[in-house]
């Protein structure tokens, strides 16, 4: 039986649920900005570790933005690395195959670590190259 | 199998990203800085896999089904693949003497060094008569395999806390894994079932760290059991505004009201559910409309009816008392204290509710 054929309806508590905590990251994320200007250090901050309603993430995302960079991978699920409005700031969704949500992170970092190739797989990718040429 | 675990994943199809996503994931759900699931990822890639012995009691294999079972496929079941299983009844092709023979193999190449996973509780009635394997005594074989082992993971509440076959009257006098043992490292990880990422969670921690997590006071991971169901419920706001539902078929229900006053054990219960959920992040009790049960503390069965709300006014007698009570030689007494509390349930009620068909 599907579950939407179940009559029971979950009624969100009415108010727009903005806790408050969502501007403080705003900070947070200067900081870590500015490290990574000055060290060149990338980091990231753990969404679900925070307290933060829907409606929090929904004003953060609003705040910071649409960048011009949108990376999806598809290793287990779909996850998308994308870059705000603020340059070197992503936002960072990892799902899992049923589509639900895993992890959300928002990194400060040049480019994600997770989107570069790893040297291991690269080297892997370099010896397909050669088999074919050499099968040529 | 041997090799290091990245390349048994990637044999499995299972590329370097999908493991990094997941360490990123099991970081969070552990609590750890984001950095560590990087740590984490280059660690267990590399790691050798350790020797793991599961020795298997009084238990209904409720456990392994929810590892083993966890949504398909399954990178908590590839996680399995870190480590090298040595011994496991329900999964091993071996039987018989063939699998005894696996086990004392297992033991001696690997003494000191390996895991020991126990499931189900230990009954010492009848001198252990209750549950054999092989011939031999459930205590018997748990002295012996961990006296070699180097730490102790009780998995699911019967082997963490004597669980069901624990329940008042203890009719096999079973007991728990750290009943028994006392000079190793014990971990429980409660739950009937257990949370299947918290299982691998323990030994992701070990892989990479070397060392078993940060336990509470009744040796449970804090960063899964650190918090109650309650704390992290999203009919939370429900409670704070004092909305409950009242029967399971009322508007309160529908409404998705909290179902504290239905019996809902979470605000004593320390467990993950509320936050990891269950069939792959599909929903979990309180999300289908049930109260939680308590299923992670101790002695859950004898908490006085699943279906009585935890503070009654005229019921001194609360959940909270037998679960703040642990150690050996109280059992008797919680009994003893939650009957009187039944009798008092029962005299204090007037009309049948579904709390008197709970006793």
């Amino acid at each position: 039986m599907a579950r939407d054929s179940i009559p029971l309806h979950v009624v969100p508590p009415g108010e727009p649920g903005l806790s408050g905590n969502a501007p403080p990251l705003l900070r947070e994320l200067l900081e870590r900005v500015r490290r990574l200007l000055d060290d060149g250090e990338s980091s990231a901050i753990d969404l679900s570790a925070l307290p933060l309603t829907p409606a929090d993430l929904a004003w953060l995302r609003d705040k910071l933005g649409t960048g011009e960079i949108a990376v999806t991978l598809h290793a287990h699920g779909e996850s998308t690395l994308n870059e705000t409005g603020c340059p070197g700031i992503w936002w960072v969704t990892h799902r899992n195959e049923q589509g639900a949500v895993m992890s959300q992170f928002i990194e400060a970092a040049f480019v994600p670590e997770l989107v570069k190739a790893h040297p291991r797989d690269v080297l892997t990718g370099q010896e397909y190259l050669e088999s074919m040429i050499s099968g040529c | 199998m041997q090799g290091s675990l990245i390349d048994t994943l990637a044999r499995q199809g299972v590329t370097r990203r999908a493991f990094l996503k997941y360490c990123a994931t099991l970081a969070s759900m552990m609590a750890l800085p984001p950095a560590a699931g990087r740590a984490m990822a280059e660690a267990m890639a590399a790691a050798k896999r350790p020797s793991v012995i599961w020795l298997p009691f009084q238990e209904c294999t409720g456990c392994t089904e929810s590892i083993t079972r966890s949504h398909s496929p399954t990178l908590e079941g590839m996680i399995f693949d870190m480590i090298s299983l040595d011994y496991q009844e329900t999964l091993m092709a071996a039987a018989g003497h063939q699998a005894e023979e696996a086990l004392r193999h297992a033991m001696k190449e690997n003494a000191g060094k390996y895991l020991l996973i126990v499931d189900g509780s230990i009954p010492l009635g009848q001198d252990g008569a209750y549950s054999c394997i092989g011939g031999r005594s459930n205590v018997d074989l748990l002295k012996e395999a961990a006296q070699g082992a180097a730490a102790v993971i009780a998995v699911g509440t019967c082997a963490s806390f004597g669980g069901i076959p624990k329940a008042n009257p203890n009719p096999t006098g079973a007991v728990s894994v750290s009943d028994l043992v006392q000079d190793k490292p014990v971990v429980n990880i409660p739950g009937c079932p257990p949370i299947p990422v918290v299982m691998t969670g323990v030994l992701a921690h070990y892989l990479t760290f070397g060392s078993l997590p940060e336990l509470d006071d009744k040796k449970r991971p804090k960063s899964f059991f650190g918090e109650t169901i309650h704390d992290r419920c999203y009919r939370r706001p429900f409670y704070d505004q004092g909305k409950f539902a009242r029967t399971f078929d009322d508007e309160g229900a529908r409404q998705g009201w909290c179902l504290f006053e239905l019996g809902c054990k979470g605000p004593v219960t320390h467990n993950a559910c509320a936050t990891v959920k269950w069939n792959g992040g599909t929903s979990w009790p309180v999300e289908s409309g049930h109260g939680c049960l308590g299923c992670s503390e101790p002695d859950f069965w004898d908490g006085g009816g699943f279906y009585k709300a935890l503070s009654v006014p005229a019921d001194p007698l609360k959940f909270v008392a037998a679960s703040s009570v642990v150690g050996a030689g109280v059992g008797a007494a919680v009994g003893f204290a939650n009957r009187a509390s039944k009798n008092a349930a029962r005299s204090a009620h007037e009309t049948t509710t579904l709390a008197d068909l709970e006793k």
